[in-house]
């Protein structure tokens, strides 16, 4: 049974009389510990199914299965339940906190999960140490988003969902966010979705899972993913 | 404004109506409040001035301590600028309902000083009358019922008694409404419980007395175009009043002459009534002395008379006596005569006793020898009888016979011889016997004779004697009648001599009295001086008084509310106005959408709110009024000015609030506002650098800390908003604290007896002191305190103040009845010889101090000055409290006190009562008010004070909700992402409310100390300007108040945070984390 599985899941948002079908009977498999690449042009859907999966927003129609748990029947409560101790996020725009420094902004996140990692270790993990007592708008775009990743890495999520999160930043700062999030799925062996609309990317993932008119079009499988480092766009 | 942007304009109203409600509200309760409160005062007076018009109210009216006359009325008439003038007859008059006394005051139904009629009809005969609604519903008595009037006799001009009314008993016909009595306070009264308890209007053809006026009434050429009491009438009003002062002495003496007249010539007639019935008594007194001598003569004659005719008797009496006696003498002579016949008589018949015994004895012989010779005579015949006889013995026999019989013969004729001897003896004896017995017969008869003529004499002399005891007993009687007479007399004559003293003394007395009419005074009395008007109007004052400060916490939160909600706005659409401006608008135009959004939200609720404020207000504010006020519904108004100065004040601080913010954002250049604004900077708060204190704080409420450091406008106005809003509310409360507590604090801290007792005047110091140990002598007093009261004014500085003066005849005796504690020191207070006391208040008025000198002047205008010995505590009118020494110095006058204070034993309302009922019976009492009745009236109206704190706890509430409903709008939106952020996080709702809200109760928190502390200013600032000359308002503030206002002001953040709760629920995560602002 794999770890992750979307079964002909459907969104649709209806916007007064017209209706969006944001996401058309996807299907997908994701094993435990895989680091996966959702790529695909704006409005293809890869947001919608990450949202979804993340127990951001509710399915319309089909299944989405978690280790196990069906997300698409849980109830508000335990589907904030589920973002608290299952998933973490990585946004494009980091989302920090501003008036917390970064060490409080990964505490924001410890502090209501159960078996949480100790944030100033994590921090260091993301190589931000000395930065730690900072505010995010004492810190570069590349180091706002590690806080980010330190965020949600200190939830000890089973997944980590992260939306285009190399999108703000430059392509130096982005390729070392990107590598910490391979590293991160290695070492930890934590299941990793990226978001990107950048298709070069691919070859760094384990699997690639291609949107097209919301709906996973393609999915590859890659035997030997290469590291990030080796990776050039 | 281009097309477009007008669009834009209307579009963005609907899109952000949270927004352009909140701010209409706003301008709704500012524009509402404002104009509302402002309108209040304006419409109270103009709905007192309407229904003074339709009543037809006096501006002026007089009276005077001695009555009115035509000629006074015709003297005012014919002042300048007096268009109608009344002379009327208002008094006192008892009723008697249920063995329950009433006191009424009975009014006629006149031109000017209209009742309104409210239900039946005016009466139109001396039969009817109508009553006030409270009568018939307290009484349990209709329309058509009967009443009976009781009212003291009055004097007619020729100074004579006549009945006041011409009918007691009247009809019930209808109710009406006074005029005259706009508060719930009908008076006093000399009469019962010295309180008027209702009044009834009669027709005039009722009144008896007309020829005196109680009341003048004048209503001065056109006083009805001004409003009452604004200045224009009031100069009007007083140009006429002084114009009737001018003429008030010289109708003062007139009035004084005439009474002098008429009771000199009653005086005069009176005076020789007197001397007629004098000359009358003393006549007849002489001829009742005249009678008793005549009497006196009579009985003197009598006696004499008696004493003769007494005399003649006895002289009658002793001859005729001496005539029996000479009878009597004679009697015994004739007796003794015969006595000495009788003896010689009774010798002779001895002598022929004896001269009979021997014949006697010779005839006893005779008879014996007769005898013999018989029985031989018989033995002879017996002898012979015999046949056997011998011749010779027969012859002898008859020989013997022969003898014998021949013896016999001798014999018998002897004895004859001797018989006829004694015969004759006998005879002789019994013929001188016989003579003897005659003469003893005569004497007898003779004897007899006299002894009849000696009864006969002796029953005249008996009867004579009787007849002059029967005439002297009469003459006894005639002289004890006489004397009883004289005594009669005697006491008449005390009797009259007393009766014609009395009349003279009354005669004198009256004599004396002609001396002792004074003057009259005349009240020459405007508008101002019946209490009811002058207590509104005083109470519209302080309306006014509260409009001034009420409004500006409203005003001031509608310029935060504006400022914040119109900078956020702004700041949302920062990318719209780069790009405007970047496509050329110029600044005016792109403002122009902003201002447009805010004039609209500021106008229609400003309009709104005048609608609502110019109705509901007031009515409530009348609505609270009305518990102490008659008069009607409140005429609301339209008020232009007020409403067009609210909304113009609502527009400017609006308006201006946002053109500040929209300016502000403007001064960037289009490239720099098509950027995001770079969001708030964190920065470390100054608690961190006292790790002592961060390190023990949670992570959540170290994020507080920081988030309330971090939005400081926001932290600013919720604070402003809450403190506002516990302000208002504590004032409310505190208010109702100062104002229920001047009652108690008067009357139980301060004056601390039960009853003022008012003395007749010119009671004997011993009368007084009979009084007390009278009283003493209850068990229902247990203390009265003789002082003497006035009324004087207190100047300073050309400040004048009406005080009682309180003059204790005990210096200490105040002491329990009276605490005089100072102000400052908050210690006892005892009055000395030469300094007075003054009450805190009037000190204040006057600005005056301990040390100073006042002047009081009495109502003849004698002003002496004193110094200020002590400012002591006092809350109803003002006091000055001065020794019996001081006063006598000051005024060289003598003591006399005239009010006794005193204290009872903890009475229930009825045994009060009942025992100022008894102590009204007395002669030397002439008014008995109880403290307990006053406190009662002002509870009730206390309680109308529940509803100012219900007026300002609803408008705080709405203030509280409006300024933390839009702080929590603009805060979430502020900070979307972040909550959205902290969701996805995985924040359960409970907890993102709580990262929320812990912010805003721990302002509310500060705001709500802030807002008590800013409350107690404010009350102390309302109080102070609401505050009556007369009283004095306790500024401090219930604990309990305090706890109130925190309460209800946490209660309404609780309501606030519910909707935050909700608002929080329904945050979208994905679209807020889309992308950047």
């Amino acid at each position: 049974m794999p770890y992750i599985e979307f079964k002909n899941v459907n969104k649709i948002y209806e916007m007064g009389e017209i209706k969006i079908n944001a996401l058309n009977d996807t299907n997908f498999q994701i094993e435990k510990g895989e680091l996966v690449v959702i790529v695909g042009p704006s409005g293809a859907g890869k947001t919608t199914a990450l949202n979804i999966l993340g127990g951001m927003d509710t399915a319309t129609s089909g299944r989405v299965i978690v280790d196990g748990k069906e997300v698409t029947k849980l109830k508000n409560k335990e589907l904030i339940g589920y973002r608290r101790n299952d998933i973490g996020f990585v946004f494009q725009f980091y989302n920090l906190v501003q008036n917390l420094t970064a060490r409080e902004n990964v505490e924001l996140a410890t502090q209501i999960c159960k078996k949480s990692l100790n944030p100033e270790r994590v921090l260091e993990q993301v190589g931000l140490k000395d930065r730690m007592n900072n505010f995010p708008s004492q810190l570069s775009g590349g180091e706002q988003q590690r806080v980010a990743i330190a965020r949600a890495i200190a939830k000890n999520p089973k997944l980590l969902l992260c939306d285009e999160p190399t999108g703000a930043l430059d392509y130096k700062t982005g390729k070392q966010i990107l590598k910490l999030l391979q590293d991160t799925a290695r070492k930890e062996n934590m299941t990793v979705l990226i978001i990107t609309h950048n298709g070069a990317l691919a070859p760094m993932a384990d699997k690639v899972i291609h949107f097209k008119n919301g709906t996973a079009e393609k999915i590859e499988i890659n035997e030997n993913p290469k590291p990030v480092e080796e990776i050039e766009w | 404004m281009k097309k477009a942007l007008m669009k834009d304009s209307v579009k963005e109203i609907k899109n952000t109506y949270k927004r352009f409600l909140s701010i209409l509200l706003m301008a709704f309760l500012g524009v509402g409040f404002f104009a509302g409160i402002r309108a209040t005062s304006p419409d109270m007076v103009d709905t007192i001035d309407k229904y003074y018009d339709s009543q037809n109210i006096y501006d002026i009216q007089v009276i005077s301590t001695l009555g009115l006359t035509e000629d006074d009325l015709n003297e005012i008439s014919k002042i300048e600028n007096v268009d109608e003038i009344i002379g009327t007859y208002e008094t006192d008059g008892k009723l008697e309902i249920d063995n329950t006394e009433q006191i009424i005051k009975v009014m006629c139904i006149e031109d000017i000083n209209k009742p309104k009629l409210l239900e039946g009809k005016l009466p139109e005969n001396s039969e009817e009358c109508v009553v006030e609604p409270n009568f018939l519903t307290q009484n349990n008595k209709k329309i058509g019922d009967t009443i009976d009037v009781e009212i003291e006799n009055t004097e007619n001009n020729d100074g004579e008694e006549v009945e006041y009314l011409a009918n007691k008993e009247m009809k019930i016909v209808g109710t009406v409404r006074s005029p005259l009595y706009i508060s719930k306070d009908r008076g006093s009264s000399s009469l019962g419980s010295g309180k008027v308890d209702y009044y009834i209007y009669i027709n005039k053809d009722n009144i008896n007395a007309k020829d005196i006026y109680t009341n003048i009434y004048v209503k001065v050429k056109g006083s009805n175009k001004y409003e009452t009491s604004s200045d224009e009438y009031k100069e009007l009003v007083s140009d006429t009043k002084s114009k009737i002062e001018d003429i008030k002495d010289e109708r003062e003496i007139a009035r004084q002459e005439e009474l002098i007249d008429t009771a000199t010539s009653k005086l005069e007639e009176a005076e020789t009534e007197f001397n007629d019935k004098k000359k009358e008594a003393e006549e007849e007194i002489a001829n009742a002395e005249a009678e008793i001598e005549d009497g006196k003569k009579k009985i003197e004659d009598g006696e004499a008379q008696i004493t003769e005719n007494e005399k003649k008797a006895n002289e009658e009496f002793a001859s005729a006596e001496k005539q029996i006696e000479d009878a009597k003498t004679e009697i015994s002579k004739n007796e003794e005569t015969l006595n000495e016949q009788e003896q010689q008589a009774n010798e002779q018949f001895k002598a022929l006793e004896e001269q009979k015994n021997g014949l006697q004895s010779n005839l006893e012989t005779v008879n014996s020898s007769l005898n013999t010779a018989n029985e031989t005579y018989n033995g002879i015949l017996e002898a012979l009888k015999d046949p056997n006889l011998d011749q010779g013995t027969l012859e002898s026999l008859l020989g013997q016979k022969t003898a014998c019989e021949q013896q016999i013969a001798s014999l018998e004729a002897t004895k004859n011889s001797l018989v006829s001897g004694i015969t004759k003896i006998e005879n002789g004896i019994t013929s001188a016997k016989q003579e003897i017995e005659n003469g003893k017969a005569q004497i007898e008869a003779a004897k007899k004779e006299l002894e009849e003529k000696e009864s006969t004499f002796q029953d005249t002399k008996s009867s004579t004697l009787a007849q002059i005891q029967d005439a002297k007993d009469e003459l006894e009687a005639s002289r004890i009648d006489l004397e009883n007479g004289e005594q009669e007399l005697n006491e008449q004559k005390i009797e009259v001599q007393k009766q014609l003293d009395d009349a003279e003394a009354e005669l004198i007395d009256a004599r004396d009295e002609i001396t002792k009419i004074e003057k009259p005074t005349w009240y020459v009395l405007d508008r101002e001086q019946n209490s009811g008007y002058a207590s509104f109007i005083q109470d519209t004052e302080s309306i006014e008084n509260i409009g001034q400060v009420f409004p500006i916490v409203f005003f001031l939160v509608a310029v935060l509310i504006s400022l914040t909600s119109m900078t956020r706005m702004v700041e949302e659409q920062r990318v719209q106005i780069g790009t405007l401006k970047a496509l050329g608008y110029n600044k005016i135009q792109i403002a122009s959408k902003y201002v447009l959004y805010a004039s609209l939200a500021s106008i229609i609720g400003g309009i709104l709110g005048m609608c609502v404020g110019f109705v509901l207000i007031p009515k409530i504010i009348w609505m609270m009024y009305s518990m102490m006020y008659e008069i009607g519904d409140i005429s609301l108004s339209f008020n232009w000015t007020v409403g067009a100065i609210g909304l113009y004040l609502i527009f400017i601080c609006i308006v201006g609030a946002t053109i500040y913010a929209v300016v502000r954002e403007l001064r960037h250049t289009p490239a720099i506002l098509m950027r995001p604004k770079a969001p708030k900077i964190g920065k470390r708060v100054l608690l961190e650098r006292i790790p002592f204190i961060w390190k023990r704080l949670s992570f959540s409420r170290k994020v507080t800390v920081r988030n309330i450091f971090r939005y400081k406008k926001r932290f600013l106005m919720t604070i402003i908003g809450i403190m506002g809003c516990t302000a208002l509310i504590l004032t409310g409360f505190g208010l109702r604290d100062s104002i229920s507590r001047i009652m108690p604090d008067q009357y139980e801290h301060v004056f601390n007896y039960d009853m003022q007792i008012s003395l007749k005047s010119g009671l004997e110091e011993n009368q007084i002191e009979e009084l007390k140990s009278n009283l003493k002598q209850k068990d229902e007093i247990t203390n009265t305190v003789e002082t003497y009261m006035t009324s004087l004014t207190a100047i300073k500085n050309g400040v004048e103040e009406d005080v009682q003066v309180i003059v204790p005849k005990e210096k200490d005796s105040l002491e329990g009845i009276i605490n005089l504690v100072d102000i400052e020191t908050k210690e006892k207070v005892t009055l000395n010889d030469s300094e007075i006391c003054l009450t805190d208040k009037a000190a204040e008025l006057l600005g005056v101090k301990i040390g100073d000198t006042i002047i009081l002047q009495d109502s003849d205008g004698n002003e002496k000055e004193v110094t200020i010995s002590n400012v002591v505590e006092n809350y109803v009118y003002h006091y000055v409290y001065m020794s019996k020494d001081l006063y006598e110095s000051l005024y060289s006058q003598d003591y006399e006190s005239n009010v006794l204070l005193v204290q009872d034993s903890d009475l229930t309302e009825e045994q009060e009562d009942s025992l100022a009922e008894e102590l009204m019976g007395y002669n030397e009492i002439s008014s008995v008010s109880l403290i307990s009745t006053a406190i009662r009236t002002m509870d009730e109206t206390m309680e109308s004070l529940n509803y100012v704190v219900v007026v300002l706890i609803v408008s705080a509430g709405l203030l509280a909700f409006v300024v933390l409903y839009n702080l929590s709008n603009v805060n979430i939106s502020e900070r979307i992402r972040e909550l959205a952020t902290i969701k996805v996080l995985g924040f359960y709702d409970r907890e993102v409310y709580d990262y929320v809200t812990r912010e805003t109760i721990l302002l509310t928190l500060i705001g709500i100390v802030l807002g008590l502390v800013a409350g107690f200013f404010l009350n102390y600032y309302i109080i102070g300007t609401c505050e009556i000359n007369m009283l004095r308002f306790n500024k401090t503030i219930e604990p309990l108040s305090y706890v109130y206002a925190t309460l209800i002001t946490i209660a309404f953040t609780l309501i606030v945070n519910f909707v935050t709760y909700f608002a929080l629920k329904k945050i979208d995560m994905i679209e807020s984390l889309k992308s950047v602002e």
